[in-house]
C-alpha cells in the first residue's frame, strides 16, 4: 500500500510539472536575466528533418519552464548553502557583494583592445594636438578576488600590456580612488556618489575640474545584473545621482534615437536595466552639451557602460563631450560624426571588457 | 534526446508511458518502436536510416540463416551480414582515423574525412552482432516479428548507451512482460536516483574538469584533482545512465542486466574488470576472448588472446591512440596480476591493493581523457611533476575548497555504503513513508539543475 501511494505522489508531482510546461502561457523577456526568452519554434518539415526543431524546443523548454526564476534560485540556494560551492554560474557572493569570476587574463584580448584603440588613434587622432588618455576601470573583482581567496586577474600584467601597447596615451591607474564599496552589490556597475574622487583623477590629467552636487536618490530598489545571474534572494540596492543647477542645465542628445534630454533619464528606471538611468544606458554615440562653459573645449571619451554615470561629473569645463561605444559603432563611421581637433580624449574601458575584447569594432 | 533534460522528462517520457500503458499488450512494441525512433532521431533524423539498415540487415540474414538448411548458405549469410554491419560502424567510426595514419605512415596525402559518428552506433551495432552470432550459432531463436526485433535493438532506454542488452536476456520479455506498481514504482525510483547522480553528481565533476582545463594557474596538485574528478565524473555519468536506463526498463515491463557493480572497490584490476561496464566484459568476453580460446590455451596464446580483446576494448571506446594504449595499458596490468603478480597481490594488505588499484585506475582515465597520446603523455607528465608546474596554487586551493563537499560525496557514493545503509533503513515504515519525498525533492533540485544549466550530454554518447 505504501509504495502504492509512494508511486501515487512522484507520478502526481512529475505529471502536474509536464501539465503546467504544456499550458502556461509563453513568456516575452525575462527580467531576472535580462534577455529575450526562446518561444515554440516552427514547425516545417525542414526544421524537423534538419535538427533545427529540437534544438529550438529544447531552448524553448528551458526558458518557458514554469516557475523557472524559482527553480533557478533552488539551484544556487544548493550549490552554496548544500553543496559549499563558492560560485554559482560565475557568481560569488563576498561581503554582500555579488561579483563575477573574472579570470585568466587573456593577453590576447587586451592586445587586441590596444589594437582596436591603437587603430583609432592612428586613423583619427594622430597629429591633431589632442591630448589622449586611457584609463582602465576595475571590475569589482580587483578589489575583492585575491583577497578572499577567489581566483583574479592578473590586472598588473593587463595594465603593463596596456602601457606598453599604448604609448601615445597618458596611463591613468585610478584603482586607489576606488574600493569594493564603490561599485552596487548586485552589478556590476559603479555607483556615481562614490566617484567623485576618481573622476577628479581622471580630471587632473587634463587640469580641468569636476562637478560635485547634492546625492538624490533616484529609485530604492535597484536588482543589477548579478542578481538575476547568482539566482540568489540578494538584497535590492539604491540608485543614488549627484545633481546641482549646472548638472541639470546638461543636456544629452542619444544619436541612436534621437532622444534628446538630461544626463538623467527618469523613464528608463523602470525599464530592463535601471542603470539605463545614466546617459540613456548602451548607445553607440552619445552628445552631451554644457550651455555654462563657453569655452568651446571639447572632451571625447571612447567608453563602455561604465562611463554612462561618471561622464556626467566630467563635463564641468567642457563646452561638448562625446561618449563613442565602439561595441554598437563601427570605428570606420567615426569621422563622420567627430573632427579630431584640440579635443581632450579619453579611453576608459572596464578590465572585463579589456578581457574579453572581440565586441569592440 | 538526453534523458537529462526538460524535453524528455516533462513531454517525451509521460507522452510515452500514456500511450504505452493506454494501448493493450499486443500493440506495446509497436508504441516503444514508434517512440524509440522518435528518441533517436529527434536531433538527426537522418541517422534513422542507418539505424534501420542496420536493424533490417541483422532481421533478414538471423531469418535466412534459422531458415536453411544449407550450411553454405548460412556461413554465407553470416560472415557477409556480419561483414556488412561492421562495415558502417568501421566507417562511421573508424575511417577517418586509419586514412589520417595511413597518411601519416606512408607521407600519401588523403582527404580529411568529416564524417559524423552517429550517436550509439557503437551500442547497437554490438547488440545486433552478438544477436546475428546468437542466431548462427544456434543459441538463440530467430525473431520473425520485425516490429519487436526492431523495438529490442532501437528501445529507448537502452539504445544510446547501453546497457547492452542481449537479445538472449530479453527475448521473452519482448513477447510477454508483467505489469505492476511495485515494478512502476522501483522504475521510477531507480530513474530518479540516476537522473540525480548524473545531474547533481557527475555533471558537478563535469564542470570541476572544465575548470581545470580552462584555468590559468594549474599546479601538480590540481592536475591530481582532475585526475580524481574525471574518475568520479565518468563513473558517475555511465552508471547513471545506467540507473536511468535500467529504471525507465523497469517502468516499461523490462528487466536488464546490471552494468555497475561498484567498480572503485576493487583490489584487482581484474576485479575492477568483472564490476565496470559489465556488459561491454562479457561481450568481448563470449564474443571474442572465448572464441580465440580463452585461457585454456598455451601461455602465449592466452597473452595473446588478452592483448588482442583489450586493444579491441580500447578501440571500441574511439577512434584515437589514446583509446588503444588505454586497452593496452589494461592488459598489461591484467597480465602482470595474472602471471607475475598473483602469489604477490595475496599477501598485500588490501588498504595498499586498493590504493594501487585506484592510481592504476585513476591513470587510465587520464589517458582516456586526454586529446590523443600526445596529451595524454603531456597530463601524466605533467602529474608526475615533470612539466615544470608548481606544486600548488591558489586556484587549485580555490577549486579544492569549493568542490570539498561534492568531492566527498563522490568518494562515498561510490561505496557500497550508501546502498547498504539505505536497504538496511529501508525495513523502517517511517523510511518507506519518506522516501517518496526524497524522490520528489530529487526530482525537482534535478529539474532545477537542468532548467539553470546548459547541455551535458553523456560521456558514453561519443562512444
Amino acid at each position: 500500500m505504501i509504495r502504492k501511494i509512494s508511486l501515487g505522489i512522484v507520478l502526481a508531482v512529475w505529471l502536474s510539472l509536464t501539465v503546467f510546461c504544456i499550458i502556461k502561457p509563453q513568456d516575452d523577456f525575462s527580467s531576472a536575466e535580462r534577455r529575450q526568452l526562446s518561444k515554440f519554434p516552427e514547425v516545417s518539415v525542414n526544421s524537423v528533418a534538419s535538427g533545427k526543431f529540437a534544438s529550438e524546443f529544447e531552448s524553448y523548454t528551458l526558458d518557458q519552464f514554469p516557475m523557472r526564476d524559482s527553480f533557478r534560485t533552488i539551484k544556487a540556494v544548493t550549490e552554496f548553502d548544500l553543496l559549499g560551492k563558492l560560485d554559482n554560474n560565475d557568481i560569488y557572493i563576498q561581503d554582500g557583494q555579488a561579483a563575477q569570476l573574472l579570470y585568466p587574463l587573456s593577453e590576447n584580448s587586451v592586445n587586441n583592445a590596444t589594437d582596436k584603440i591603437t587603430s583609432i588613434y592612428e586613423t583619427y587622432i594622430e597629429g591633431s594636438d589632442c591630448n589622449v588618455a586611457v584609463v582602465p576601470i576595475p571590475d569589482k573583482g580587483y578589489y575583492l578576488a585575491e583577497k578572499n581567496g577567489y581566483p583574479s586577474l592578473d590586472y598588473g600584467r593587463m595594465f603593463d600590456i596596456l602601457k606598453e601597447n599604448l604609448t601615445f596615451a597618458t596611463f591613468c591607474d585610478i584603482t586607489d580612488t576606488l574600493d569594493e564599496d564603490s561599485y552596487y552589490p548586485t552589478d556590476t556597475h559603479w555607483k556615481q556618489e562614490n566617484l567623485l574622487p576618481t573622476a577628479q583623477k581622471i580630471a587632473d590629467i587634463f587640469g580641468v575640474s569636476v562637478y560635485d552636487g547634492e546625492v538624490k536618490t533616484a529609485k530604492e530598489d535597484f536588482y543589477g545584473v548579478y542578481y538575476g545571474q547568482s539566482a540568489l534572494p540578494l538584497k535590492a540596492d539604491k540608485i543614488n545621482y549627484i545633481t546641482n543647477d549646472s548638472i541639470e542645465n546638461l543636456t544629452a542628445y542619444n544619436y541612436e534615437t534621437n532622444e534628446t534630454g538630461g544626463v538623467y533619464v527618469s523613464e528608463k528606471l523602470d525599464g530592463r536595466d535601471a542603470y539605463d538611468f545614466f546617459l540613456f544606458g548602451a548607445s553607440p554615440l552619445v552628445e552631451i552639451k554644457n550651455p555654462e562653459c563657453t569655452t568651446g573645449r571639447e572632451l571625447v571619451i571612447f567608453r563602455d557602460s561604465y562611463t554612462s554615470s561618471i561622464a556626467p561629473l566630467l563635463v564641468k569645463d567642457y563646452s561638448r563631450v562625446l561618449l563613442v561605444d565602439t561595441r554598437y559603432m563601427a570605428s570606420a563611421f567615426i569621422g563622420q560624426y567627430i573632427d579630431f581637433e584640440n579635443q581632450d580624449v579619453l579611453f576608459m574601458y572596464s578590465t572585463s571588457l579589456l578581457n574579453s575584447s572581440y565586441v569592440l569594432k | 534526446m538526453l534523458f537529462s533534460s526538460i524535453t524528455f522528462l516533462y513531454y517525451f517520457l509521460p507522452l510515452v508511458l500514456i500511450l504505452y500503458y493506454a494501448v493493450p499488450n499486443k500493440l506495446k512494441n509497436t508504441v516503444l518502436l514508434i517512440f524509440s525512433l522518435v528518441f533517436y532521431g529527434w536531433g538527426e533524423p537522418k541517422l534513422l536510416l542507418l539505424m534501420a539498415l542496420t536493424i533490417l540487415i541483422g532481421y533478414i540474414s538471423a531469418v535466412v540463416m534459422a531458415k536453411t538448411d544449407r550450411k553454405g548458405l548460412k556461413k554465407t549469410v553470416f560472415i557477409v551480414s556480419i561483414t556488412v554491419i561492421f562495415a558502417f560502424l568501421a566507417y562511421f567510426k573508424y575511417a577517418s582515423f586509419f586514412v589520417r595514419n595511413f597518411a601519416a605512415i606512408t607521407g600519401i596525402s588523403a582527404p580529411v574525412l568529416n564524417i559524423a559518428l552517429p550517436i550509439g552506433i557503437s551500442f547497437y551495432t554490438f547488440q545486433i552482432i552478438s544477436y546475428v552470432i546468437d542466431v548462427y550459432w544456434g543459441r538463440e531463436k530467430c525473431e520473425n516479428n520485425l516490429i519487436d526485433f526492431a523495438a529490442y535493438v532501437s528501445m529507448f532506454p537502452q539504445l544510446i548507451a547501453g546497457p547492452i542488452v542481449r537479445y538472449s536476456d530479453i527475448s521473452l520479455q519482448m513477447k510477454e512482460r508483467k505489469f505492476s506498481s511495485e515494478n512502476l514504482y522501483l522504475g521510477f525510483r531507480r530513474f530518479v536516483y540516476g537522473l540525480a547522480k548524473k545531474v547533481l553528481i557527475a555533471n558537478a565533476f563535469g564542470a570541476l574538469c572544465s575548470d581545470f582545463r580552462g584555468a590559468d594557474a594549474k599546479s601538480v596538485a590540481f592536475y591530481w584533482v582532475y585526475a580524481i574528478a574525471f574518475t568520479l565524473q565518468i563513473y558517475f555519468d555511465f552508471s547513471a545512465y545506467s540507473d536511468m536506463a535500467i529504471g525507465l526498463g523497469k517502468i516499461l515491463g523490462f528487466d536488464f542486466i546490471e552494468n555497475f557493480n561498484y567498480p572503485y572497490i576493487s583490489k584487482s584490476i581484474t576485479e575492477f574488470w568483472r564490476r565496470w561496464h559489465m556488459s561491454l566484459s562479457s561481450w568481448f568476453r563470449d564474443y571474442v576472448y572465448i572464441p580465440l580460446g580463452g585461457n585454456r590455451v598455451s601461455v602465449a596464446r592466452h597473452i595473446f588472446n588478452i592483448a588482442v580483446v583489450w586493444m579491441l576494448t580500447g578501440f571500441w571506446h574511439g577512434a584515437e591512440w589514446n583509446f588503444i594504449i588505454w586497452g593496452i595499458y589494461f592488459a598489461i596490468f591484467l597480465m602482470l596480476e595474472k602471471y607475475v603478480f598473483k602469489n604477490v597481490m595475496e599477501k598485500i594488505p588490501s588498504v595498499i591493493r586498493h590504493i594501487a588499484v585506484m592510481t592504476v585506475i585513476v591513470i587510465s582515465f587520464v589517458i582516456f581523457n586526454a586529446n590523443g597520446l600526445s596529451g595524454a603523455v603531456s597530463d601524466i607528465s605533467a602529474m608526475l611533476g615533470l612539466s615544470g608546474f608548481p606544486l600548488w596554487s591558489s586556484e587549485t586551493a580555490y577549486f579544492i575548497r569549493s568542490y570539498a563537499v561534492m568531492l566527498a560525496v563522490g568518494v562515498v557514493g561510490c561505496l557500497p555504503v550508501v546502498k547498504k545503509t539505505f536497504v538496511k533503513a529501508e525495513r523502517f515504515t517511517v523510511i518507506r513513508v519518506l522516501e517518496p519525498i526524497v524522490l520528489v525533492a530529487l526530482l525537482l533540485v534535478s529539474t532545477a539543475y537542468l532548467v539553470d544549466g546548459s547541455y551535458n550530454p553523456f560521456l558514453y554518447f561519443r562512444f
